[in-house]
């Protein structure tokens, strides 16, 4: 017969301190290990969200990113007008981009980071959703004026409405500012496309990017092109593209996540060993009266564990309720695939909370094992006369 | 002194607890070293960069190449001693998993420019007289097993070539995880667009004085070309690298308060249950005459005992454990990972400090309890 939980939660309520302690710091380590997970699924969501179905991105064969890659006036007249390319209006949904990178300084910083900076061109923004202009307007083509992204003109000096920045020898004037729901294009400034192949004296582009009529074709034609020995390109799914750079840019944070918070939790554990070590003793003829009554032993063991993992649990939640409030802080770091800062949120999303009780019990249930053991080894009369 | 024996039969009277208390000081400390010894590799460039020494790069970003023909023109600034092009060719050897840096520099210059770099005047010799040769970083030795004499080839993607090259010496100093080759070479092989490029000049200046006007001249003069500079000390140089990581820092610092704090209520939580259960006796010391100071002494002292094996398997551990296994070898741009000593000053006065604050509180209200009061103790 199993014991009644009141029982635990009784005895959880009676040593108050203890309990607090021991919960807070299995919420510690729970804690940690939710907020760098959260930087890791930041920048992952980012990723994974930044690139449209049906576009297929081209660089040069070999090139690892769009800064690497260089396309030719010529190679694009040739992709746009390929089988399998979506058209509007009889002309093709195809664009060429050209990339550039900018140093500026960090708010209150004498030092900064590289932003990216994009050429776009007319077909650029059908191609890509979410973009929206949410202060000021689109910059005129030809002219020499750029829109920033919100989170970009948020961390960087200098890129207020109104504001010059310099590119080469030629300055810009920032005319609006954006958001891009949430992609890595929000880490971007965006100018004409010719007006920065002038600027930075480049007969050719970074990139071409092509909407593709189906789900089928992407993959033919990103092989034909791939294939041709005469084009030395490569064509990749633009959302193969961005999911790619997860692993560099945000696998190191997911490595720290583990072990930081595994030895934190063989801490905790420990720790938790001794509260329940403690319990075992201090109730030890307690448990020899249970045992009187008829409970057994599975009872007992099961008992004591159910109010470890409850205290675990309680601890689990204090962590996940101090990590809550970094749900969607923004923040930024350098992602090392395109050398330039990718601007993104903190996302504690729900699976990463579950994972994050799951975590908090185990903990509770491990570092109780042995006392719980221990106590459900007491002999009646051994436990009755301590 | 002559209590030096209770206290320690008061340790070891529950053994297990002590055991379990210890053990979670020790892996919370070695995490917190961990920590730190990432940070001071973040802090490293900054911190130990050469006084003489500054670093020109395109104005606009790193990643811009800057024409050959500013070096001349970099010589003639006063206050300059020697410069040199450093050339980063991105060239991965065998497999993109096996990341290290290769530079393409004026191997003439190498010596005076990171005069840190230590190898034998033969291997010296060796490698400027050849222009295949290649030098390359103790811990690329390590690494890959690269001896002097191995063809070895690496494809860089920024050019899309592959260029072999033959190793003619190991060096140690700097970042040993580096390949450095001659530019004259590398300048033959590229097509014609990416010749005579430089991704940086070093500069090293005649004094320390010198710095702050040679970073001012250089950059004046290229103002209005094409590819205008930036240039600065190293230190600021490589703070800009850390500056590029962003928040990565400050998280890092939260994260080490977050373990202390989680080590002061594991401690906290076991002296006081320690206090806890021994009310009774304290009852009994101050029947027989102790007073309440002495007793206070007696737990503070129990606990800073406990405190300080911790910190001393906890400190001597991650110390020994990462001088025997170099994280180094395997974390791009990380020179070392050995804890400095300022760390592990640090991490035993934390621990010092751990030991106090955990017991203070239980010990000064069990040691005012009055007789009667203590011996009452259910506990």
């Amino acid at each position: 017969m199993a014991l009644p939980l009141k029982y635990n939660l009784r005895n959880i309520i009676v040593r108050k301190g203890s309990t607090l302690a021991t919960a807070f710091t299995i919420g510690l380590t729970v804690a940690v290990f939710l907020m760098v997970m959260a930087l890791a699924r930041g920048i992952d969501l980012t990723l994974s969200s930044s690139g449209e179905p049906l576009n297929l991105i081209v660089l040069r064969e070999g090139s690892t990113a769009e800064l690497n890659s260089n396309i030719t006036r010529e190679n694009f007249n040739d992709l746009q007008y390929l089988d399998g390319v979506e058209r509007e209006a009889d002309k093709p949904l195809a664009t060429a981009e050209l990339i550039t990178l900018i140093y500026k300084a960090r708010k209150g910083m004498n030092q900064g980071s590289n932003v990216t900076v994009r050429g776009i061109g007319p077909m650029s923004l059908k191609m890509r959703s979410g973009f929206q202009t949410i202060a000021g307007r689109m910059f005129n083509p030809g002219l020499t004026e750029a829109v920033v992204s919100k989170r970009i003109a948020e961390r960087f000096q200098g890129f207020d409405i109104g504001d010059k920045f310099r590119i080469q020898t030629t300055d810009y004037t920032v005319v609006g500012l954006f958001d891009a729901g949430g992609k890595a294009f929000e880490s971007e400034i965006w100018v004409d496309v010719n007006s920065l192949a002038s600027t930075t004296n480049r007969p050719t582009f970074s990139s071409a990017l092509l909407r593709v009529k189906d789900a089928s074709t992407l993959a033919t034609l990103a092989k034909r092109i791939t294939d041709d020995p005469k084009l030395h390109l490569k064509a990749l799914s633009e959302r193969t593209f961005y999911e790619d750079q997860q692993g560099t840019a945000s696998g190191a944070l997911k490595g720290l996540a583990v072990f930081i918070s595994f030895i934190m939790a063989v801490g905790a554990g420990f720790a938790g060993m001794n509260t329940m070590y403690a319990a075992v003793a201090r109730r030890t003829k307690e448990i020899g009266t249970l045992r009187v009554l008829g409970f057994s032993r599975i009872s007992v063991l099961i008992a004591f564990l159910l109010e470890s993992v409850s205290i675990a649990l309680i601890g689990a939640a204090i962590g996940i309720l101090l990590a809550l409030p970094l749900n969607f802080v923004s923040t930024g770091t350098s992602n090392w695939v395109t050398f330039s800062e990718i601007a993104f949120n903190f996302r504690v999303t729900p699976d990463l909370m579950l994972f994050a009780l799951i975590f908090g019990a185990v903990i509770g249930f491990v570092g109780s094992l042995l006392p719980s053991i221990r106590a459900s080894r007491f002999k009646i009369v051994d436990a009755l006369r301590a | 002194m002559k209590f030096a024996k209770l206290v320690l039969k008061n340790i070891l009277r529950n053994k297990r607890r002590t055991l379990l208390t210890i053990s979670s000081l020790v892996v919370s400390l070695f995490l917190i070293i961990t920590l730190a010894t990432i940070l001071t590799e973040f802090e490293r460039g900054s911190t130990e960069s050469s006084p003489l020494r500054l670093i020109s790069r395109h104005a606009v970003s790193l990643a811009f190449p800057m024409p050959m023909a500013h070096l001349q023109r970099i010589k003639t600034v006063p206050g300059v001693k020697e410069a040199m092009p450093f050339n980063w060719f991105g060239g991965i050897y065998k497999d993109e998993k096996n990341f290290f840096a290769n530079f393409a520099v004026d191997a003439t210059k190498l010596r005076d420019v990171l005069p840190e770099l230590k190898m034998s005047d033969a291997e010296w010799q060796a490698f400027t007289s050849d222009r295949q040769g290649a030098i390359v970083g103790q811990k690329l030795v390590k690494l890959y097993g690269f001896t002097p004499g191995q063809r070895i080839t690496l494809k860089s993607p920024i050019y899309n070539q592959e260029v072999e090259f033959i190793i003619r010496g190991v060096c140690t100093g700097g970042d040993e995880k580096t390949l450095f080759f001659h530019q004259d070479y590398l300048n033959e092989l590229l097509p014609e667009w990416a010749k005579d490029r430089a991704s940086t000049f070093s500069i090293r200046a005649n004094t320390a004085d010198d710095v702050p006007r040679i970073s001012q001249a250089v950059d004046s003069i290229f103002a209005n070309t094409d590819a205008p500079t930036k240039t600065e000390s190293e230190s600021e140089f490589a703070k800009s690298f850390e500056t590029m990581l962003g928040g990565v820092k400050q998280f890092l610092y939260g994260i080490m308060a977050a373990i202390t704090f989680s080590v002061l209520l594991v401690m906290g939580n076991t002296m006081a249950m320690t206090v806890r259960e021994r009310t009774k006796e304290v009852g009994t010391l101050k029947a027989i005459g102790f007073q309440r100071g002495t007793i206070t002494a007696l737990f503070l002292a129990e606990s800073l005992i406990v405190a300080c094996i911790g910190a001393a398997i906890g400190i001597g551990g991650a110390a020994l454990i990462f001088r025997s296994i170099d994280l180094s070898l395997y974390i791009p741009n990380f020179i070392s990972f050995i804890p400095t000593t300022q760390t592990l000053v640090a991490a035993f006065v934390l621990s010092i400090a751990v030991g106090l604050i955990s017991v203070i509180y239980s010990a000064f209200r069990v040691s005012s309890l009055t007789i009667a009061e203590a011996l009452r103790s259910t506990e």
